[in-house]
């Protein structure tokens, strides 16, 4: 007879779910939902508190008879007290008399509560809160009162969960698409990346950024804010613009990982991150690298197998009060692919971390030359099921081989010149220059640019375009052109420009015509430094 | 090639010592020129602009210095710039003559001993 009665309520509780997820919005769901509880149970309270993102607090989303738990927003930490125990374990619990037991909202006993049930919101096996009722008097709820809950809660887990999914999906990919970074352009220099959220989430706390500094060279960053979803997200949002804005004021990559602690400890005490940031030349150079804890970059230099960069163990961000990051350096050869990657790419269940390290270095070793077809292949491989609980990201950056004849546009801005010095700096060392050559050569091509920059056009954007080639005498020609009109030069140092383009180089040759101005700087090649 | 410029002041004597490491250009001039002109103090003899480990400098970092120079004579002090022979800053120095408004010195004290007129 019980059971009997038992199924009629249960399929009362399936017809509210089951016509209420077509029209009713999540909070008048829950709110029906929780009626039908109490109607079903014969209980005088119910109440239904939901996981936040990082799964370590219960946060009451909907109520009845307990609607000051849901207005005083109590935050229930994950294994403390009665719902938290549930969270906590993925099981109901009973409580039989609420003053003799562990209870951490004090809410309940302030309700003069007798008697608690509650039982688990899970979706895949996996807790995203908690629905509980409670009785005035004392009740000793039954095993079939465990079983009802459970299925209340069940539907419940399932209209949740797709609910959430639903208006969840929209901001995480708006978020989502904010947070990834534009990747600047720089000539010859290929960059790739790629953010792959887990697979339960659109979002997460795994990112990369790639920069220019003020000096031409290239920042870049991978991090992962330990965490999921939105709350991970907002918190690497942060960091991402912190690190830009320690690392442009000039700091070294040490530095800057000093300060992001810092930084992450004032957003969040107790909340860590792993980082690497490193200042790269992609046309050669020495590299500049620190770590937070992060797992280290592949570096390949060409025609070589890839190799993981050397660093040191090292603590996150956020893990300790005053970490040291200490900053490393090595050789970059121009022309080295650099793969910086978190552990979502790399870790897989059950096997050990060397295992998809190795797979990683050789899916790269026999990759295309392209870099984002390079990406591609590496996510064929290396998640052919897509992600797992945890979101992955990658960043690739090489610059690219130059030629005989180099040729680059590049726009008309101040910040144009360090780049461009770069490029010529490795052509002409390819080119067979010597130190003083490339000095020279560079200084005299950057005066030119400056000129055209400052001369040849308006508030409206322009370009310049460089192009380096060897010449019949065994010399090399530099031409810097424009394509706008000048105006006369202003200011004392634009003729002090021409002076050290004429004292630097053989010579000098500038043709004007309608079409722009093309300024030529040759110079024959072999000169040694001056002692 | 190394990083943007940097520049440090010390005082030695009633003379400022302002130390400009890595590259004086265009890109960092703007920034520069307000550490160079805040250096000067009104009670000094004049200023030393130490180019020892600067890498690089074009035509606006030469132009800050002879506008320096400028800007000190008007207040009847002196500049002194120190810089080691041979290298590109000191090719580009050559170049442009910044020897004829300044007193050019090999090391930081001869260049504060000739603004103490030693």
């Amino acid at each position: 007879m019980k059971s009997r009665i038992a199924a009629d309520r249960l399929r009362d509780l399936q017809s509210i779910t089951d016509a209420a997820l077509a029209y009713l919005p999540l909070e008048g769901l829950l709110n029906e939902l929780l009626n039908r509880v109490i109607a079903i149970l014969g209980v005088d309270t119910s109440a239904i508190l939901l996981l936040e993102d990082d799964d370590t607090t219960l946060i009451p989303r909907a109520a009845k008879g307990l609607e000051e738990e849901v207005e005083r927003r109590v935050r229930i930490p994950v294994g403390r007290g009665f719902a938290g125990r549930v969270a906590a374990t993925g099981r109901p619990v009973r409580i039989l008399n609420v003053a003799e037991a562990d209870i951490y909202n004090p809410i309940l006993r302030e309700k003069g509560l007798e008697s608690l049930l509650g039982a688990p919101l899970l979706v895949e096996g996996h807790v995203i809160g908690v629905l509980h009722v409670g009785t005035l008097t004392r009740r000793n709820f039954d095993d079939e009162d465990v079983e009802l809950l459970q299925r209340a809660a069940d539907r419940a887990a399932l209209a949740i969960s797709s609910r959430l999914t639903e208006r969840e999906r929209g901001l995480a990919d708006a978020l989502q698409s904010s947070l990834l970074p534009r990747l600047p352009e720089l000539p010859a220099v290929s960059l790739a990346g790629r953010y792959l959220p887990a697979a339960s989430e659109r979002i997460g706390g795994d990112w990369y950024d790639a920069f220019l500094l003020p000096d031409g060279r290239l920042g870049l960053a991978i991090g992962d804010v330990v965490g999921r979803g939105f709350h991970a997200a907002a918190i690497m949002g942060q960091l991402r613009s912190g690190l830009r804005a320690y690392a442009l004021d000039g700091n070294s990559p040490g530095q800057v990982l000093e300060r992001l602690s810092r930084l992450l400890r004032d957003i969040e005490a107790g909340r860590t991150a792993t980082v690497i940031y490193l200042v790269a030349d992609p046309h050669g150079g020495v590299l500049h690298y620190a770590s937070a804890g992060h797992p280290p970059p592949l570096v390949q230099a060409p025609g070589e197998e890839p190799r993981l960069l050397e660093i040191p163990g090292s603590v996150p961000l956020g893990a300790t009060r005053h970490p040291r990051y200490e900053d490393h350096e090595e050789e970059l050869d121009p022309g080295a692919l650099l793969v910086l990657y978190t552990d979502g790419l790399v870790e897989r269940p059950g096997e050990p971390l060397e295992v998809g390290l190795d797979l990683l270095t050789e899916t790269v070793a026999a990759g295309a030359d392209q870099l984002e077809h390079l990406c591609d292949g590496v996510v064929d491989v290396m998640l052919p099921e897509g992600t797992g609980v945890d979101d992955a990201a990658f960043l690739m950056a090489r610059a690219l081989p130059l030629g005989d004849v180099f040729v680059a546009q590049l726009p008309a801005e101040i910040e144009s010149i360090p780049l461009m010095r770069r490029v010529l700096a490795r052509w002409l060392d390819e080119a067979g220059a010597t130190q003083r050559d490339i000095d020279d050569l560079t200084l005299a091509a950057a005066e030119a640019a400056a000129n055209a920059i400052e001369h040849a056009y308006g508030l409206a954007p322009g370009v310049v375009e460089l192009r380096a080639a060897r010449d019949e005498a065994g010399g090399v020609t530099v031409a810097i052109r424009d394509f706008g009109h000048w105006r006369q030069p202003r200011g004392t140092h634009r003729g002090r420009g021409l002076l050290l383009m004429e004292g630097l180089t053989d010579d000098v040759e500038v043709f004007r015509s309608d079409e722009g101005t093309t300024v030529e700087l040759s110079r024959r090649l072999g000169v040694e430094a001056a002692a | 090639m190394t990083s943007r410029a940097q520049a440090s002041v010390d005082y030695h004597d009633a003379v400022g010592v302002v130390k400009l490491t890595g590259e004086v250009d265009i890109v960092a001039a703007h920034d520069l020129r307000d550490r160079l002109l805040g250096a000067v103090r009104n009670e000094d003899l004049g200023l030393v602009v130490d180019l020892t480990d600067a890498s690089y400098i074009d035509s606006v970092g030469v132009s800050l210095l002879f506008e320096l120079a400028e800007k000190l004579t008007e207040r009847q002090l002196r500049l002194a710039v120190v810089l080691p022979d041979g290298g590109l800053v000191a090719r580009v120095l050559g170049i442009v003559n910044l020897g004829s408004v300044v007193e050019v010195e090999p090391s930081v004290d001869e260049a504060v001993a000739t603004l103490h007129g030693a």
